[in-house]
């Protein structure tokens, strides 16, 4: 299905890294893995069994649907990477994420009020970086995940910069 | 900043490095500049912990006495000197440390910062520019009340808790402290020739006063009053067909803690009054508990008129805004007393504090526009609505649900029945994201948040059309760039003019504050 953007037309947007897919594998395999695994365990005791309750079409559906779900997800993973976006425009930064549920956000630049760079372990070993902008307000989730080390330094150099230049109070 | 300080030479230097030195054993004279709160405030802050003792050692007699026994058991004369030195040991300690805490905490209003010390084994030295003030407040609990002294909160965008809480001062050094630090805030500069010499208190001018019957009736109509009558129906109800008297006791735990809510709505919105004043605007309200805020020019970041459908008949609304020092208190029912601009009032009580929150309107027919934000259908006053193909998301609130830009300010209208208009300024906005869901894509809406700082206002602008979302998107942010460069720096010199002399004579199409209240100043922009 061809989903109609969003955001405003004549964006240049910067993709994220490819290599973030794999950081969001390893996320994936860490808490849907385990999920189906924990909700399985009912299924091994009723079949050895250790347990009367929950009926076996019970104990097999639940992980089972889970494990669908966690699929789906894994199916996604790589077009939602390809749905993270950020451009730099001369007033604010925009950043988009999503397909199904899409967001756009601009923030302008003259409105942060600080700028983190986070990284995880697994970006670690692939060279990412993670970049957060920070505002006054508690509802700006701002954050572009999957950036190479160096375009984050770089991106994070320059919003501290435009930020200084165009610093606004609250 | 102490260049700005035009205190005499020998005070300069003694006031600025006294937070230095404050550290070691020298500790500062009050000739100094630094000050004390009101001796006595410890024990008004610390009453409970004297009670506690009190309670302690008195109710076993009190008890015996009650029950006709003697006073003292037998053998009690034994025991006494332990008690007594027990007793004495634990006052001692807690009179001791009251006036520790007192001794320790100072506090120092001079360069454009406030300073305050505290603490006694953890030591605390905290200093707030002037010009970032948020709020200040003035409250006065009942027993501070009682011997006139007053607690004086000074808040700053951190929303954390509050940058500065002096408790407890006297009322009138309390008054005059807040008039100095907005003096000071506002950028009137220490008298040369006079540099002690108190900053006169702004003079005010009354807008308007909630009357008690007024809030009375408020609150009986208020939503929570509406849950109260569904409960006890259901109630009824239920034990009428389980033939089970039990549900009564269930309420009366419900019928306190709805007192207490009530009594509490009723003590914080009594005798409520607005004021303008060159320093902003001034809130008082309570019964037992007073307050008074001062909410300096421009510290609005978002404002909520809502109207619950039982006010409708009555024609009551009220008002909530943020304002970055109050965002995420600990205690809510202060929070939401204090994020209240106004806890019931008339249309043309809301259309005066609207004034004075957004001086100019940045229309040339703010009744109207404003109007049809309140109550208003479809396009009236210029709003734009959910598109009629999208009814189904919202078959009630589609013709209600709607954004209207003015120059100065963003609307945001929705409710049919819970009638809500969110109003963000320009020059207040953070950041915005566009968001749309499967479902929102099939009939080509998409939402529009504000964000701004933590408070109860939520600006969402919900089920726009796509097309209209989109370019509302591209101009907020054009509009909110322009807003940001005429920005005034955050000392309000200009005077904000007082409204008109007679505001029953207005005309319709007159913004209750006249035009060359608001005239933009350019000033640097603070660093």
């Amino acid at each position: 299905m061809r989903t109609e953007a969003i955001d405003p037309p004549g964006i240049d947007w910067h993709r994220v890294s490819p290599k973030f897919v794999t950081v969001r594998l390893v996320q994936w395999a860490l808490g849907n893995l385990a999920a189906v695994v924990i909700l399985s365990l009912p299924l091994v005791f009723v079949l050895l069994e250790w347990w009367r309750w929950p009926p076996l079409w019970l104990a097999i559906t639940v992980p089972a649907v889970t494990l669908v779900v966690a699929l789906w997800r894994l199916v996604l993973i790589p077009r939602q990477v390809r749905a993270i976006g950020y451009a730099e425009r001369d007033d604010d930064l925009l950043v988009r994420s999503g397909i199904f549920f899409q967001r756009t956000m601009a923030v302008p630049y003259g409105r942060m009020q600080y700028v983190d760079v986070a990284v995880g372990p697994v970006e670690r070993s692939l060279g990412l970086c993670t970049v957060k902008l920070h505002t006054a307000s508690p509802g700006t989730n701002a954050h572009i995940p999957g950036l190479p080390e160096a375009e984050g330094a770089r991106l994070r150099e320059q919003l501290a910069a435009r930020g200084e230049a165009r610093l606004a109070g609250l | 900043m102490a260049s700005a300080d035009p205190a005499p030479a020998g005070s300069v230097p003694a006031a600025s490095t006294a937070a230095a030195d404050s550290a070691g054993p020298g500790v500062a004279t009050p000739d100094d500049g630094w000050l004390r709160v009101h001796p006595a405030s410890p024990f008004v802050r610390g009453w409970v912990a004297l009670a506690a003792i009190g309670f302690f050692f008195g109710r076993d007699i009190f008890e015996r006495t009650l029950q006709g026994r003697p006073m003292f058991e037998d053998g009690f004369a034994g025991r006494v000197p332990w008690l007594v030195a027990g007793g004495g040991a634990v006052l001692l300690v807690a009179v001791l440390s009251f006036v520790l805490t007192w001794y320790f905490t100072k506090y120092q209003v001079s360069g454009g910062y406030v300073r305050v010390n505290t603490g006694f084994l953890f030591r605390q030295q905290r200093q707030a520019r002037l010009d970032r003030v948020q709020a200040i407040d003035i409250v006065q609990p009942l027993l501070a009340r009682i011997f006139g002294l007053a607690e004086l909160k000074f808040e700053v965008a951190d929303a954390g808790e509050s940058a500065v809480r002096l408790a407890y001062l006297k009322i009138d050094d309390a008054q005059q402290l807040r008039a100095t630090i907005l003096a000071r805030a506002a950028g009137i500069d220490d008298d040369a020739e006079n540099p002690g010499a108190p900053a006169p208190e702004a003079p005010e001018y009354p807008v308007l006063s909630v009357p008690p019957s007024r809030l009375i009736g408020s609150l009986l109509l208020s939503e929570q009053s509406l849950f109260v009558v569904v409960g006890g129906v259901a109630s009824v109800v239920l034990s009428a067909v389980t033939d089970n008297r039990a549900f009564y006791f269930y309420l009366i735990p419900a019928a306190l803690g709805l007192a207490a809510s009530y009594w509490n709505l009723f003590n914080k919105g009594y005798n409520f009054t607005a004021a303008i004043s060159p320093d902003g605007i001034r809130l008082r309200y309570g019964l037992l508990d007073t307050q008074a805020q001062t909410l300096p020019p421009g510290r609005i970041q978002a404002l909520k008129i809502s109207q619950p459908p039982l006010w409708r008949p009555f024609g009551w609304y009220r008002m909530q805004v943020n304002v970055a020092g109050y965002g995420l208190l600990d205690n809510a029912g202060e929070a939401s007393s204090r994020t209240t601009l106004l806890p019931v009032g008339k249309l043309d009580d809301a259309m005066n504090m609207l004034a004075l929150v957004l001086p100019d309107p940045g229309t040339s027919r703010p009744a109207e526009v404003f109007g049809a934000g309140l109550t208003g259908l479809d396009s009236d006053g210029g709003f734009v609505t959910t598109p009629r193909r999208a009814r189904l998301l919202a078959p009630l609130g589609w013709r209600r649900n709607g954004f209207a830009a003015t120059d100065t300010a963003l609307l945001i209208r929705s409710g049919r029945w819970w009638r809500n208009l969110v109003l963000v300024p320009h020059q207040r906005t953070q950041s915005m994201a566009l968001h749309q869901g499967p479902l929102a894509r099939r009939f080509r809406v998409a939402d529009l948040v504000l964000h701004t700082t933590a408070g109860p206002v939520v600006p969402r602008l919900t089920q726009a059309g796509l097309d209209e979302a989109r370019a509302l998107f591209d101009e907020q942010s054009a509009r909110a760039r322009l807003a940001r460069q005429r920005q005034t720096t955050e000392q309000w010199l200009r005077q904000v003019a007082p409204p008109g002399a007679d505001p029953d004579s207005q005309a319709a199409e007159t913004w209750p504050l006249g035009n060359e209240a608001h005239q933009q100043q350019e000033g640097p922009q603070h660093g």
